[in-house]
């Protein structure tokens, strides 16, 4: 198992999942739980649930767990509180004296009955302030109205008793006098004071009125702050009422509708001498309620203070305890009930600081025994782990998206590191725009470690998750600028004279018949004077195209050629011979000799049609090429090409399928004649062979099986091939975009010789280049370049059936709760 | 500058990369192998770009004709 020999190339990070091993460890009982907590703190060891039949509530250390998600719950709680009171728990965690779990459950628990204790206080004393606030707002308003209502009582007085004195008035009612007149007739009223929400305020008139049949009278006065609700707590914007009434039903019935309407009640006194003396009782409680508030809120604040120091410490104990004995319930208990017996994976080279823990830990609890270190063999696969460093983590995250691999299977991880963001800059040419995004990483390189420790938005987390691959991007994608002479679509003569100049001095034809070669060909990239002149398009089309075609071509090839280092390391010959081989004839055949073609014709300058060579290949081989022909005996070497590939095709589909039944029925003849003889070895040997010898081996399975996979070669060859043309078509539409915006806004807007239409166009041309080029074509490049990588490239070789080695690590926590 | 010569700079920038690389983080065989690989895939990436634009350009079939303003 994890033998790291073989294969093509000697061992290389990243290229092959580190070699994983089963060991399992006895651990005695007693020193189990320090040895787990150890474990985690090396964080390289990814346990086997060996109790996964049982159900969480059945397991050992199940009492455990409950009271860690109980300490969780509190510490929770806590959060909320600190929260509310507006505390952050302090970031550098104090090192305090080690606290055990016992310990801290007991404070935990203290605590908590501390603050529930001051919140009821302090919530009954707060709801107690709240009300005496609304009945000393009731005293005043309706004060007013009493205050209001005696005065227009006396005013009216005063009338009359004046037109008493004037009898000869006609127009004095009569009525008015008898009234004024009769005290004993006049009708006890009762009132109702409070409070009512306004947005209720009409309904309750409403309802008030029509409950008493309209023998009410309601007052009502705006208050015009919000008032604090006893009872919710919230704010609340409310109308002071006073409802006047007769009678005993009238009253109750008033009640009730108060009661209804969520309408506090206050009492209020008749005469002014009783509410002058309320208004001092409620003012000297309301302060007195004041200021113990305040002292139970400075209590309570000194409490959280005194929890916030120390709730990050806590909280990472609980965490870890909690996932520590998680961990311990995957362990199964020996039959002697004095150790447990935990299985897992952990990669070859932490062997021996495993051996250390263990060693470290049983002497630490004083354990008798130490624990045992085993390593098992087995036939099940390993989990994937790669050792990835902050470069390189994005970059496996790109590949680990499609699929995890298969345990120590190639890495495409390893090539994508350079060719993705190569793909992208093809995509991507511009320097100018290389530049922008280079030092927006820049930005987020450098102020990567303040970032890393803070919260970000979605967005601005992927983009700082990237920031190594947005570095590459953009880094080949000022290289491809270069060489596309594009900065921001203007092309400059940076690597010496164009090599393009007149016929003669008049320079008459240039724009007809066009200008000639007189130098030698411009060293390093795109000619400069290809830029805006009329056989721009049909010269970029031409070259991209080919150019994708050819990048096509060889990273197809390198997939190719990984699928033979995962054969040759997997010890798999089949492979070699009936996979790689006559998949690498097909490709190169076609594909291959099209990109010879291409190349031979730039060298040589001919002007053959390479469509019409690559259609007549197939159409009629044999046939004359004429003037398309590029060199002596292309029509031999086209006929043994096409022969190749077509022997190619079934040279796929046809003998691996016989030889895996072959190899099947003896392997199956060995087993059945001798069971006894299988020792450790043959395990071993077995485990690197396919997966095919311990089923049941049906052979029209793996023939379809290998069918598909002929026929998914064949027809990719030809549409993974197309596919790269993405590249052109991406590129083209990339320097288009940037030259309609420098020429259509830029220059426009210079053009005007006008200040403000030329602000206005630097303005539209940054914010076009800003959102259209640099973030939506970033993206849209950022996806193709994907795509090349996953589909094109990665089904040439990759698997991806693997699953990712997740170890039990107390580093990883944090991440996964939060 | 023909084809040759530039090829031949690619080539020698390529190798002091891997030099450079060799020399500032040495760590361990199999990350220097890892570097080395990554250095070699960047310069063979970059080498093909420029060719192709070279070898394109080397013969032309059109020429520039420029627009007419």
């Amino acid at each position: 198992m994890g033998s790291v020999e073989g294969g093509c190339c000697p061992p290389m990070d990243l290229f092959r999942s580190e070699p994983m091993q089963l060991v399992q460890i006895i651990i005695p009982i007693e020193s189990a739980h320090l040895t787990v907590s150890y474990l985690g703190e090396l964080g390289l060891l990814q346990f086997k649930d060996l109790n996964a039949e049982k159900s969480p509530f059945q397991r050992t250390y199940a009492a455990q767990i409950k009271r860690c998600g109980e300490m969780a719950r509190k510490l929770r709680f806590f959060r909320e509180q600190m929260t509310k009171a507006g505390f952050t728990p302090s970031a550098t965690p104090l090192t305090q004296a080690k606290i055990d779990l016992d310990g801290l459950e007991i404070k935990l628990g203290e605590l908590e009955a501390e603050l529930i204790e001051i919140n009821g206080n302090s919530d009954k004393l707060q709801r107690a302030y709240n009300e005496l606030v609304e009945y000393k707002l009731v005293l005043h308003k309706a004060g007013e109205f009493f205050h209001l209502a005696h005065n227009d009582a006396t005013a009216q007085q005063r009338e009359i008793e004046a037109s008493h004195g004037d009898e000869s008035s006609i127009t004095s009612p009569l009525l008015d006098q008898e009234m004024s007149i009769d005290p004993s007739k006049q009708v006890k009223l009762g009132f109702v004071s409070g409070l009512v929400p306004r947005e209720k305020s009409m309904a309750f008139e409403r309802i008030l009125f029509r409950a008493t049949r309209g023998n009410v009278f309601l007052k009502q006065a705006v208050v015009s702050e919000p008032v604090t609700d006893p009872v919710s707590g919230e704010k609340v914007d409310k109308n002071v009422f006073v409802v006047f009434y007769s009678g005993e039903r009238a009253k109750n019935k008033i009640l009730k509708i108060c009661d209804a309407f969520g309408a506090n009640r206050y009492p209020f006194a008749d005469d002014l001498g009783t509410q002058a003396q309320t208004v001092t009782e409620v003012s000297g409680r309301l302060s007195e309620l004041k200021t113990t508030i305040d002292v139970g809120l400075v209590q309570r604040d000194n409490l959280l203070k005194t929890i916030s120091n120390q709730f990050e410490q806590w909280n990472l104990l609980v965490r870890k305890e909690k996932s520590t004995y998680h961990t311990l319930n995957m362990f199964s208990v020996d039959v002697t009930k004095k150790c447990l017996v935990a299985e897992g994976w952990c990669p070859l080279f932490a062997t021996t600081q495993l051996q250390d823990v263990l060693q470290r830990a049983s002497f630490d609890s004083n354990s008798q025994v130490g624990a045992i270190l085993q390593v098992l063999h087995t036939k099940e696969s390993p989990p994937t782990y790669f050792r990835t460093n902050k470069f390189t983590t994005a970059f496996q995250e790109i590949v680990d998206a499609y699929g995890v691999a298969k345990y120590q299977e190639a890495n495409p991880g390893l090539y994508t590191v350079v060719t993705f963001p190569f793909l992208f800059a093809v995509m991507f040419g511009d320097w100018g725009h290389g530049i922008c995004l280079l030092l927006a990483t820049l930005f987020f390189i450098v102020k990567e470690k303040k970032l890393s420790s803070q919260k970000l938005g979605d967005i601005t987390e992927m983009t700082f998750g990237g920031r190594y691959v947005i570095l590459m991007m953009s880094l080949f994608s000022i290289y491809t600028g270069l060489i596309y002479n594009e900065f921001f679509s203007v092309p400059f003569e940076l690597f010496g004279p164009s090599a393009y100049a007149c016929r003669d001095l008049s320079c008459k034809d240039s724009t007809t018949i066009g200008l000639i070669k007189v130098r030698r060909t411009y060293p390093f990239g795109v000619d400069p004077e290809w830029h805006g002149s009329r056989s721009e398009l049909p010269f970029l089309n031409s070259l991209k195209m080919k150019m994708s075609i050819l990048l096509g071509v060889a990273q197809m090839n390198l997939g190719i050629v990984l699928s033979f280092c995962n054969a040759k390391f997997f010890s798999n010959s089949v492979n070699v011979w009936f996979q790689f081989i006559p998949q690498l004839i097909f490709l190169n055949s076609l594909f291959g000799y099209l990109s010879v073609l291409i190349i031979v014709k730039w060298v040589t300058g001919s002007k053959a049609d390479l469509y019409h060579v690559m259609i007549y290949m197939f159409l009629s081989p044999t046939d004359d090429l004429g003037e398309n022909q590029l060199f002596d005996g292309q029509k031999t070497l086209q006929i043994v090409l096409l022969l190749l590939a077509l022997v190619a095709v079934p040279w796929m589909l046809l003998p691996k399928p016989f030889i895996l039944k072959k190899q099947h029925q003896e392997r199956h003849q060995g087993q059945s004649y001798q069971p006894l003889h299988r020792n450790e070895d043959s395990l071993e040997v077995e485990v690197h062979h396919d997966s095919h010898g311990h089923e049941e081996f049906e052979f029209s399975e793996v023939f379809v099986h290998q069918l598909i996979h002929t026929i998914e070669f064949v027809l990719g060859a030809v549409s993974n091939t197309a596919s790269y043309l993405r590249l052109w078509a991406l590129s083209l539409a990339h320097s288009e975009l940037s030259s309609v915006f420098y020429e259509k806004v830029l220059l426009l807007a210079w053009g005007y010789n006008n200040v403000i239409i030329l602000i206005i166009g630097i303005i539209v041309f940054v914010c076009a280049t800003v959102g259209v080029l640099l973030v939506m074509e970033t993206l849209s490049a950022f996806l193709h370049a994907l795509r090349l990588h996953w589909v094109e490239f990665q089904n040439k070789f990759y698997e991806g059936d693997g699953y990712k080695f997740y170890p039990f690590s107390f580093a990883l926590l944090g991440d996964e709760e939060e | 500058m023909g084809f040759l010569f530039t090829t031949l700079i690619f080539i020698a920038v390529g190798v002091l990369a891997s030099l450079l690389v060799r020399i500032c983080c040495n760590k361990g065989p199999s990350a220097n192998l890892f570097h080395l690989t990554l250095v070699i895939t960047a310069t063979v990436c970059c080498w093909m770009m420029w060719a192709i634009v070279y070898l394109a350009q080397m013969n032309p079939l059109i020429v520039p004709i420029l627009s007419e303003e």
